[in-house]
């Protein structure tokens, strides 16, 4: 899968009433298995522009395309049903599903999506091994620790194999143990020919080798 | 799968926020377990009353009484009757060929509070529900004997109140409680020597025991009252005594016969109690126990015996040889035009008033209808401020999960699956309210039936839906599912995405 971002822009506005431009005609390309870091400071955008690229975020202008779909201009619930299949995303916080156990958290968003396969729950208990949460297959989210909790999240998107994956400072509160785990399902991820955009200071991450750098405060890729 | 999944969600949702889901459950269950309490006690009072007007279409009874007070003291025995009718009405009715049956209804004593009915064989065999207990040798259909005066059969729901069992005996009070010239009878001694089965009505809540015995009370306190003018309460009853002294005399020497008959059953089986009596009238009362004297006196044992070989018919035809006065007559007719008739003619003549049982008890439950109603809208008012109640619960659950649904949009969860879910809780909790509200409300009643009939002397079905209810569980459910879609509505206005924003 290729996906190829045209001519975001992006605007918010801002208390006083004024409009504040957070993307202004950002636009890049990547192919399969390409990876993609944001730099930028606090509020320069790449929250908004990982969430623009996910679909839950519309631009003002321009366009993102991935497996020839213009998926910004698709009616939510198709969108919602792109992301589903498509992208996996993994916040820096609250990745969690709060009544469902660590298996079912795993397989919630195929499950929601009715794509769920035979042998899926052999399957969770694998990737759960991988993460290092063999033991916590029936935990529940609040009785895992915040390094555990990412870790879930980093499951999901192994079990999904999303084709993108999207990243928003994945390991900014974890420990070196636990960040070590979530880098290593991402090159995982990569492996696999998944397309990666993380967003994140942690310097643990230039392991990943990326493709290409976006500066957002630039405007423009390194 | 997708189905599956989205109601183990909302299984998962509802069990982890299981405290707010019990209160509305609970909530909507308080409400409705009050809605079906004030249903089936409306409903018991209904189907009484509308069985015994199916029994005795018509009721014939004193002139002046109107026709709810009618039925409420003779069908309900709630109330005292006011006045009397004399017997020769009874005996009218018992020969007209429009009348099936008239049953002959005087009541004078209670027993804590029940009421003892006079009645005659007729009515207990009429009934025809059989006995729970029952003395041996006795003719069932007609226990009431003029050997035996203060026989008495007890109503299956009274038998088991107050444990009036085959062969208990205990006297009864003149008048009832809170009458101010109430007093006890010790000196006339019921027996129970039958005990009713459930006849599912008013009679469960009875005892009955013959008119004579009624009329020996009657003449009694007659001449009690003569003797201490006492203030009686009863003005009616008094007035009438008085009034129709000189008649009276007539009526004492025709009653002679039957108080001989008396006699010689309270010297059979109540001799001391009879002397004491004596003792007493004459201490207190001086010239006025000649009642007493008569049962002493040989000339009229003499004079029973000559009338022994009527003992039958005069027992039961035997009031035209007392008071003849009763408190009213039970009427069944061939058909309803015959009641209509008999209804006219009887109100329109002097000494007494007839009512159309049916017509009246139609009135009176349009009357408890209306009732009901206002206990209803009650019941829908605590269901409406439950309900207000549990959508803001929905409104707060959603705000407190607007994170949780944002992160499920993060994984491709649609609006349409969200709201769904939180559709499915609304329905399940509203549903399962209403499933507990109706479950401890039935079985509430049928816990607490023996109180609830015995205060209101109906027969509670404790498990029946009614009309009440069944508009309650609608509208509930109804109420539920636009609750869900308000709910629904909530989820497409929010803008989740903020939520992830700030995250």
């Amino acid at each position: 899968m290729n996906i190829e971002v045209k001519g975001i822009s992006k605007s918010f506005e801002s208390p006083d009433g004024s409009r504040v431009d957070v993307l202004k005609d950002v636009g890049f390309s990547l192919k399969k298995g390409a990876v993609l870091k944001l730099n930028g400071a606090s509020g320069s955008g790449k929250s908004t522009l990982l969430n623009i690229i996910s679909g839950l975020l519309l631009p003002d202008s321009g366009s993102v395309k991935m497996k020839g779909i213009e998926v910004n201009s698709l009616k939510e619930s198709r969108r919602d049903s792109f992301r589903a299949e498509n992208i996996g995303y993994i916040f820096q916080t609250f990745n969690l599903l709060s009544p469902f156990n660590v298996m079912e958290n795993i397989y919630a968003p195929s499950a929601f999506a009715g794509t769920l396969k035979p042998g899926f729950k052999e399957k969770t208990v694998k990737i759960l091994k991988e993460v290092g949460l063999e033991d916590h297959e029936k935990s529940m989210p609040f009785h895992l620790s915040v390094g555990q909790r990412q870790r879930v999240a980093v499951a999901r998107v192994l079990f999904t194999e999303y084709p993108l994956i999207l990243a928003d400072e994945p390991t900014a509160s974890l420990d070196r143990v636990s960040s070590e785990t979530v880098l290593k399902s991402l090159l995982k991820c990569h492996d696999k020919g998944s397309i990666i955009i993380f967003a994140s200071h942690d310097p643990l991450f230039d392991s990943l080798n990326p493709d290409m750098i976006f500066d957002l405060e630039k405007g423009g890729l390194l | 799968m997708k189905s599956g999944f989205i109601l183990k969600a909302v299984m998962h949702t509802l069990k982890h926020r299981k405290g707010a889901f019990l209160i509305s459950v609970f909530a909507i269950a308080c409400a409705f377990t009050f809605l079906s309490a004030v249903g089936s006690v409306t409903f018991g009072l209904a189907a009484s009353a509308v069985n015994s007007s199916l029994k005795y279409p018509l009721i014939v009874g004193p002139e002046g009484s109107s026709d709810t007070q009618l039925v409420m003291s003779t069908i309900f025995s709630i109330d005292k009757p006011r006045a009397k009718v004399s017997y020769d009405v009874y005996k009218e009715l018992k020969k007209d060929p429009r009348v099936v049956a008239a049953y002959p209804m005087a009541r004078a004593d209670s027993i804590k509070g029940v009421p003892i009915v006079g009645v005659n064989n007729e009515f207990i065999r009429d009934l025809n529900e059989g006995f729970f207990q029952f003395k041996k040798g006795l003719d069932p259909d007609n226990i009431f004997d003029e050997k035996d005066m203060f026989r008495a059969v007890v109503g299956y729901k009274i038998s088991e109140k107050y444990g009036l069992k085959l062969g208990s005996r205990f006297v009864g009070s003149h008048g009832s409680v809170g009458d101010p010239g109430a007093h006890v009878h010790a000196e006339f001694t019921y027996t129970v020597v039958a005990v009713m089965n459930s006849v599912h009505g008013p009679e469960d809540f009875l005892v009955y025991s013959s008119v004579p015995s009624v009329w020996k009370i009657h003449d009694h306190d007659h001449h009690h009252h003569h003797g201490h003018g006492h203030e009686d309460g009863d003005h009616h009853e008094k007035v009438e005594h008085e009034h129709d002294h000189d008649k009276d005399g007539d009526h004492h020497e025709k009653a002679e016969h039957d108080h001989d008959k008396d006699g010689d059953h309270h010297e059979a089986e109540h001799e001391h109690e009879h002397d004491k009596d004596g003792d007493h009238h004459e201490d207190e009362h001086g010239h006025e126990h000649t009642a007493g004297i008569h049962h002493e006196d040989g000339d009229h044992h003499e004079d029973e015996h000559g009338h022994d070989h009527d003992k039958k018919s005069a027992f039961e035809d035997p009031m035209d040889v007392r008071t003849n006065e009763l408190s009213a007559i039970l009427v069944r007719t061939k058909n309803p035009v015959a009641t209509s008739e008999l209804e006219r003619e009887y109100s329109t003549r002097d000494g007494s008033t007839a009512t159309d049982t049916g017509k009246t008890i139609r009135r009176i439950v349009q009357y408890m209808n209306k009732a009901e109603n206002v206990a209803g809208m009650f019941s829908y008012g605590t269901l409406f401020i439950v309900l207000v109640m549990v959508f803001v619960t929905i409104l707060m659950s959603i705000n407190e999960r607007k994170k949780e649904m944002a992160l499920m949009r993060t994984l491709g969860i649609g609006r349409r699956s969200i709201s769904l879910m939180v559709m499915i809780e609304t329905i399940i909790t509203t549903f399962l309210g209403v499933l507990l509200g109706v479950a401890i409300g039935h079985f509430a009643l049928w816990y607490f039936k023996p109180l609830i009939d015995m205060n209101l002397g109906i027969n509670l079905e404790p498990f029946i839906f009614t009309s009440i209810e069944v508009q309650g569980i609608f509208i509930t459910l109804i109420a539920g599912q636009l609750l869900a879609l308000l709910g629904m509505l909530r989820i497409y206005r929010m803008n989740l995405i903020e939520e992830v924003a700030r995250d």
